[in-house]
């Protein structure tokens, strides 16, 4: 049987996938709010077919994406409409399709003078409605609890929610995330609204360039392993069919 | 391999980033000029396993699901409307604005164009023209044998005239601004044009509703910052560098896969 053959091209093929997450954490890596990701594999333990060993095989896959959420760097930009979260939450917005929460917080504003995001869609605030602002009166002020004042008129605060459980948050792309349909966004309370600051993504350069130089080495290895199989295979029938 | 196309995805976002940064570097001493930032945005992501789907006969369900991104692309070229500082130069005619708005340019097309540009001067017929001579709006002339311009903080243009004791009004500067600034779209001469996503202009006279105020003998510095448009620089660099890497990788593997021995 080719067993290692079949364990062997298992490997390869998480590691392939392993690469595109890599690929994908490095080009986001300067991606506001973006949060690194990786794969994580399981043993699939089988027991071969009429195998006269009983010992069982290990194939690899590939069970899941971990996101790590960790805090990304601060960068004061001063601008008045980036917004950053500092601590736990995401912000909600409201797109054509539903619900979306971000940790991207370049908003603008549009024509109507909405609160949104660069795509255009709302940012909601605690209330659940987007943020109107007075196109008349000063630029807004944003305190660290959300609330959002023009001059000495309240307008609004903007909402930040987290989730229990965050495995079970889904990316969208353009730096959204969807949550499952069952889950309750919570008002978060110690996350804190930073004004004229963006999150950076929390991607680690060095690591992830580590785990490229890891993730090459580990495909050749595999592939040297296939070919011994293969030789020995090869050899074997050579040498067994010689008499004498 | 997939890995290759979101690398390249990569290198495109940071080569548009260096040509955003190499913009404001080259407008460092644009007057009026506001600096831009490419901002970025991760592309679809393709769910190779659902969270939530069944994993075994048993009931089981995979808790988290593989989901692969495919990338990052350029969501918006942002153009950050923070004032610039106001630098001294003594010309009568140059204006700056403290705070929001735009002056209005009459193009010779005859559409308006908005710019904070006020290094203004006066045509051969008296005009107050902007740097390349076109009107600014309202139209104000000086009238001949002028010795002074004075301009308020709120746009009254009045001008000394030789041999006249009180000088004469001659215009009121009116300003414009936009519910979105960011959203007007640039066409060069630092000069900026209304668009769908700026919203209509909201006219009005200079230090009330809003509006900043007229400084004058003043223009408004870029507010392009050196260190941090070369520290981005060397970040976009070292960005495009560990891309290119990640294509080195993924074609070591490809040949890797290629060269097994059958």
């Amino acid at each position: 049987m080719n067993i290692p053959l079949y364990v062997g091209l298992s490997t390869q093929q998480t590691l392939q996938r392993a690469l595109e997450i890599t690929a994908n954490n490095i080009a986001n890596a300067d991606t506001a709010g973006f949060k690194v990701e990786e794969l994580l594999v399981r043993t699939e333990p089988t027991v071969p077919p009429a195998s006269p060993d009983p010992r069982p095989i290990a194939y690899v896959l590939d069970s899941g994406v971990g996101r790590d959420f960790r805090q990304g760097a601060l960068e004061q930009t001063g601008a008045a409409f980036d917004v950053a979260i500092e601590g736990d939450g995401f912000f909600q917005v409201e797109t054509d399709a539903g619900l979306r929460y971000t940790r991207d917080g370049r908003f603008t504003v549009d024509n109507k003078n909405q609160l949104t995001t660069k795509a255009g869609d709302p940012v909601l605030g605690s209330n659940g409605r987007p943020i109107v602002l007075d196109p008349t009166r000063s630029s807004p002020a944003i305190a660290p609890d959300g609330s959002v004042s023009q001059g000495a008129a309240s307008i609004g605060r903007i909402g930040v929610y987290r989730f229990p459980d965050l495995a079970a948050l889904q990316k969208t792309g353009d730096n959204l995330l969807q949550a499952p349909d069952d889950a309750q966004p919570i008002a978060a309370g110690d996350g804190v609204v930073r004004q004229g600051m963006v999150e950076h993504s929390n991607v680690q350069p060095v690591l992830e360039i580590t785990n490229l130089i890891e993730i090459t080495r580990a495909y050749e290895r595999v592939a040297r392993m296939m070919e011994q199989t293969n030789d020995l295979a090869s050899r074997a029938v050579n040498t067994l069919g010689q008499v004498g | 391999m997939r890995a290759l196309r979101t690398a390249a995805t990569g290198m495109a976002a940071q080569q548009l980033n260096v040509e955003v940064i190499s913009n404001n570097i080259a407008n460092m001493n644009t007057v009026g000029f506001k600096k831009q930032r490419a901002e970025f945005q991760d592309l679809l992501y393709q769910s190779v396993e659902r969270a939530g789907a069944q994993s075994s006969v048993g009931g089981t369900i995979v808790p988290t699901g593989v989901q692969v991104g495919s990338g990052v692309k350029a969501g918006s070229v942002y153009r950050i409307t923070e004032q610039g500082s106001l630098t001294q130069t003594g010309n009568k005619l140059d204006i700056a604005i403290d705070g929001r708005g735009f002056f209005q340019v009459l193009l010779p097309s005859g559409e308006t164009a908005y710019t904070r540009a006020g290094n203004f001067s006066v045509s051969p017929t008296g005009q107050i023209v902007t740097a390349e001579g076109y009107t600014v709006q309202p139209a104000m002339t000086v009238p001949q044998g002028a010795t002074d311009v004075s301009i308020s903080a709120d746009g009254q243009v009045q001008a000394t005239i030789a041999g006249q004791v009180a000088p004469q009004a001659i215009g009121q500067i009116q300003i414009a601004s936009f519910f979105n600034e960011a959203g007007l779209e640039a066409i060069g001469d630092n000069l900026l044009m209304e668009s769908a996503a700026s919203g209509p202009a909201n006219l009005g006279p200079p230090a009330a509703n809003g509006f900043g105020k007229l400084k004058q003998g003043y223009t408004e510095s870029s507010n392009v910052d050196a260190v941090s448009e070369v520290t981005a620089l060397i970040v976009a660099q070292r960005a495009y560098e560990m891309n290119s890497k990640v294509i080195t990788a993924a074609d070591q593997m490809l040949s890797t896969a290629s060269q097994l021995k059958s």
